[in-house]
């Protein structure tokens, strides 16, 4: 082949194709990662990849997997009235070093003015705030939703992001999601009581480990007030 | 109904079916615990990653589309994220760390096993790279190597290796739309 230079449509396709193989380093991932977020045909490109690659998925051969669905399904569809200790999810939170955060979580009738979108049928289920209130994000609940809003302060700094986390007792962290511009949304049932929110700074793009990796910059234990 | 059963089950999960999740771990979950041990290599962590990824799958189970791929597709390459970016972001590892280990006798029965079916069209585009270079794709894509581990692995520099495979891998996609 000729060593010409690509085209720019060739070296996005290059890019696709190296993130789909996994040929990156963590920042070039994490960079690529944050791209197919923001760029839906570049996005389009790496389904693309996915899609002409998936032949070679048949070389995996399958692994008998241990029997982890109960534990996913704690995680996932908790019920309510449960407080375990809570050691290891405060260890968890000292380690990922806690700056300064005041816990503040309020009911649906203390929620005080302006407190993000009321959506309808919607109920408030903890405020993450600093102690100035100068950085503030509202839990809601409404159906099958979760949504997290930012309602005081500024995004991110340019090149991070707040990504949102859950905390079962005694669980490792569980990624909820970003929150960028808008508010985010994710299909979840209503977390219960002493179960822990919290917001962390991540690269765009977010965490790639699956715990977080940045500052914990806010957190708060669902229906409990320091 | 359609001709793809995984892809029901994750659409039944989009809707907060809790049986459906519960078949797709039935159906799927040994599939994906092989590729989260091929490239995570060891099998607690693999454990460990195969309940975030089906906390993951369920969580965005309302962004899987049906007219864009089959459902094990979008589960396999969940799967294969997760584990990469868990293997990124382990400590850089020592050369004799079981790289060696990782490559060998492989590429030849994987080159087996997926020369059937709709991995055929894909195993002939395969063959028309340069075999060092087929090799090297394969091993990335299966194990989750690196460029930097694959050009030391092959004695090349870094970004030798970087030119070798994007060129690969654009003829690759030549070859398949042909």
């Amino acid at each position: 082949m000729k060593d010409a230079p690509m085209t720019p449509e060739d070296a996005d396709d290059a890019e696709a194709a190296e993130y789909v193989v996994g040929l990156q380093d963590q920042a070039e991932r994490a960079a690529t990662a944050a791209r197919i977020q923001k760029d839906p045909g570049f996005a389009a490109r790496v389904v693309a990849w996915e899609t002409r690659l998936q032949g070679l998925n048949d070389a995996y051969a399958g692994a008998p997997a241990p029997t982890l669905l109960p534990a996913i399904e704690a995680r996932l569809f908790p019920t309510p009235a449960r407080n375990k200790g809570r050691g290891g999810l405060w260890q968890w939170l000292a380690g990922a070093g806690v700056a300064a955060v005041l816990v503040l979580v309020a009911m649906a009738t203390l929620m005080p003015p302006g407190s993000g979108p009321a959506l309808p049928g919607s109920d408030l289920v903890a405020v993450l705030a600093t102690e100035d209130a100068r950085l503030a994000f509202g839990v809601r609940q409404a159906g099958d939703e979760l949504a997290v809003t930012r309602i005081a302060g500024p995004p991110a700094v340019a090149g991070r992001v707040h990504e949102v986390w859950l905390i079962a007792p005694d669980a490792a962290p569980v990624s909820l999601g970003l929150v960028v511009d808008g508010p985010l949304t994710v299909t979840y049932p209503r977390p219960p009581e002493g179960w822990t929110l919290a917001v962390s700074i991540e690269p765009e793009g977010g965490s790639t480990y699956g715990t977080p990796t940045g500052p914990v910059i806010l957190s708060a234990v669902i229906g409990q007030t320091l | 109904m359609s001709d793809d059963p995984i892809a029901d089950l994750i659409q039944s999960c989009a809707n907060g079916d809790r049986a459906a999740f519960r078949v797709l771990y039935r159906d799927a979950s040994a599939k994906l615990m092989g590729v989260l041990l091929r490239i995570l290599s060891e099998r607690p962590e693999a454990e460990d990653a195969l309940q975030e990824l089906y906390t993951r799958i369920w969580l965005r189970a309302t962004k899987y589309d049906p007219a864009k791929g089959r459902g094990m597709t979008w589960l396999i390459a969940l799967a294969r994220n997760l584990a990469i970016d868990r293997l990124r972001s382990r400590p850089p590892r020592t050369s004799d760390d079981g790289l060696d280990m990782v490559v060998d006798a492989a590429p030849l029965a994987e080159t087996r096993l997926i020369a059937k079916g709709e991995a055929r069209r894909l195993n002939e585009c395969f063959n028309q790279l340069e075999p060092e270079r087929a090799e090297a794709v394969r091993g990335a894509y299966l194990a989750g190597l690196s460029y930097a581990e694959l050009a030391e692995q092959y004695a090349v520099p870094l970004n030798t290796m970087r030119t070798w495979l994007r060129r690969s891998l654009l003829k690759l996609r030549e070859c398949l739309e042909q």
